[in-house]
């Protein structure tokens, strides 16, 4: 029963979303786009199997009928290692933003609802993460923790869910002046009650919007750490096969960076720009023409 | 405004001194084993004498506060300790770099800055026109690609295949330069790619900021003022509205400086460019974690002390910001 609002309130997003003419003709492109990548990335999974990891042709072979996208130094083929990467991107982009949403807006809606120095404390901490320069604390973290999946997404979260859990404070803070949040509180209204009746379902929409951004984010840090040589050779993402393109000797005397870098680096430019068309629709549609990434 | 206090400079040095200090701490395995040998390599046996020995050599019998203590008292000295792999000193070894990765940062943020303001102060002008509306999504497009990628493709087209630009490198190595003149040429030669590459990062910034900040400029009644005075439509704009509508965005310097440092750090690999970012990747690559916490630091207090110098600037320019 209690929960029975917040439920209300994710089911109306859909609900919102449902009409598609909501979006602009960029956001539309952008939504199409992303769900092909989703798709791609699924379907290479299941049904591809090993076709990233082994070897299918000669070494280096430009782009034809059985292999559309050519095959890189080891004879692997390209589009399969492409279509694989998407489903590494999307994870990461998915799995980190969802992790510092929730993350730092549980803190965000911690540090508005109680004051004092839990406040001070984790304002501190994200006023320190607002000012550290990122990436080289990634790099840093990065070659201690080791090169995995796991632990570039753990990265990421250490270092981007200050933003969510700013918003989500600002907002908690003034949602406390408002007079049903009062009136509840003095009918003797608790923590848990606040937090699941009034602050979540307040906050959703922004959170939201943070979060698709920070999808975008997390997929730019995992292609940069990973083009910096970080990232877990075995996952093929596109900054995988990028570090791998670039460093390969003879790459700027032939044509093969015409498939083997452009190809990687395009579907990347082509993600982000889409996730970000779609937070901008976003933005619009939940009235939130707040400060930008 | 806000404009950073003193006490959260020695915040931010404070979490990566604490960060640098605990990071290896946390490791699995031995600090010393892990000092000593390779990866994959069978560790000697050491007795429990020597042990204790090496133990205390290194400090690490010592309870951690006091570790910490040292381990700030020896940053105070300057020693940033010793390269695993390239076994000389890491703080000789960043301020070589270093200046190469400043040089391409500053200039990248002065071109963002300057161009982002002039094209967000025209785009203001022309508001609601096409002019505006194609400049406004380029920006927010522009803005979004990761500079690392883009200069993927400078570094193909404009320099691998066009040949306008060096592949590589900050200078032309064993060139002879018979001038000052010749040698600056050479170095600007092969900074200018990695300037370009680093510029757009800011430049949607500025330019989204300094729109917004002169459309509200524009709408004031000194603006309407200046109008009925009958001053010329470029006077209004560049000497009224826009000198009103800087500090905003001057301010906004001290946010980009993270992440163009961080953009630099990538892009500097892309081009081969020898600053503080190349050496990191060098450091990754060799596992060299004394001279990636190193860089990390100094990379940090550098961002600092400029983020200091244009709080200072800041202040100067707008008496308003005086509290």
């Amino acid at each position: 029963m209690k929960y029975a609002k917040l439920l209300k309130c994710i089911r109306k997003i859909p609900g919102k979303l449902r009409n598609f003419n909501i979006f602009s003709a960029y956001g539309k492109i952008g939504f199409v786009f992303v769900l092909l990548m989703v798709l791609t990335g699924i379907i290479s999974v299941l049904f591809m199997g090993e076709a990233h990891k082994i070897p299918s042709g000669a070494s280096l072979e430009a782009p034809g009928l059985i292999h559309p996208l050519g095959t890189d130094d080891l004879g692997i083929d390209i589009l399969a290692q492409i279509l694989h990467g998407a489903f590494v991107s999307i994870q990461v982009g998915f799995f980190s933003a969802m992790l510092a949403g929730i993350g730092g807006s549980t803190l965000g809606i911690l540090a508005g609802y109680c004051g004092g120095w839990t406040d001070k404390l984790i304002m501190g901490i994200c006023d320190v993460m607002m000012v550290i320069p990122q990436l080289p604390l990634m790099i840093v973290l990065g070659a201690f923790f080791g090169p995995s999946l796991r632990n570039i997404i753990l990265v990421i979260v250490i270092l981007s869910w200050s933003r969510p859990a700013r918003i989500a404070r600002a907002r908690v803070l003034s949602m406390r002046q408002e007079g049903y949040i009062i009136a509840a509180k003095s009918y003797g209204a608790g923590f848990r009650h606040l937090a699941v009746k009034h602050f979540i379902p307040g906050i959703l929409p922004i959170i939201l919007v943070s979060i698709i951004r920070l999808i975008s984010k997390a997929i730019r840090a995992e292609a940069g750490l990973t083009f910096l040589g970080l990232g877990d050779p075995t996952s093929k993402s596109w900054g995988v096969i990028l570090n791998r393109s670039i460093n390969f000797s003879g790459i700027y005397y032939t044509d093969y960076w015409k498939w083997w870098v452009m190809s990687p680096l395009t579907v990347l430019i082509l993600l982000v720009l889409s996730i970000s068309f779609i937070a901008r629709d976003m933005e619009l549609l939940f009235h939130n023409k707040g400060d930008k990434l | 405004m806000k404009s950073y206090a003193k006490k959260h400079y020695l915040l931010v040095l404070l979490a990566v001194i604490t960060i640098n200090f605990f990071l290896p701490r946390l490791m699995p395995g031995d600090p010393f084993l892990y000092l000593s040998v390779e990866e994959g390599e069978v560790a000697a046996a050491f007795s429990e004498e020597q042990i204790a020995q090496y133990k205390a050599y290194y400090g690490m019998d010592k309870p951690l506060y006091m570790q910490f203590y040292d381990y700030i008292l020896k940053l105070l000295q300057g020693d940033l300790g010793y390269s695993i792999y390239y076994n000389t000193s890491v703080l000789e070894m960043i301020l070589l770099r270093i200046p190469w990765t400043i040089f391409i940062v500053l200039c990248a943020l002065f071109l963002s800055s300057f161009f982002g303001t002039l094209l967000g102060a025209i785009s203001a002008r022309l508001r609601e026109k096409p002019a505006d509306k194609f400049m406004y999504l380029f920006m927010v497009v522009f803005s979004e690609i990761p500079s690392f990628l883009l200069g993927i493709v400078f570094l193909f087209v404009l320099a691998a295949k066009l040949k306008w630009f060096p592949l590589s490198g900050g200078i032309t190595i064993f060139a002879p330069h018979t001038s000052m003149l010749s040698y600056m040429g050479d170095l600007l030669h092969h900074a200018a790619l990695p300037i370009i590459t680093l510029t757009p990062a800011g430049l949607g910034n500025f330019y989204i900021l300094a729109r917004n900040s002169m459309l509200t400029v524009l709408s004031k009644d000194y603006i309407n003022t200046a109008k009925a005075k009958g001053l010329k439509k470029w006077q209004i704009l560049y000497k009224h509205a826009l000198r009103n509508a800087l500090p905003p965005i001057i301010a906004r310097i001290f946010l980009s400086l993270g992440s163009l440092f961080g953009g630099a750090v990538l892009i500097e690999n892309v081009f081969a460019y020898p600053g503080v970012g190349k050496l990191m990747r060098e450091a990754v690559l060799k596992r060299d974690y004394v001279l990636i916490q190193g860089i990390f630091l100094t990379v940090a207090v550098t961002m600092l002390l400029m983020n200091w110098l244009a709080d200072v600037i800041y202040k100067k320019l707008d008496p308003r910001v005086f509290r």
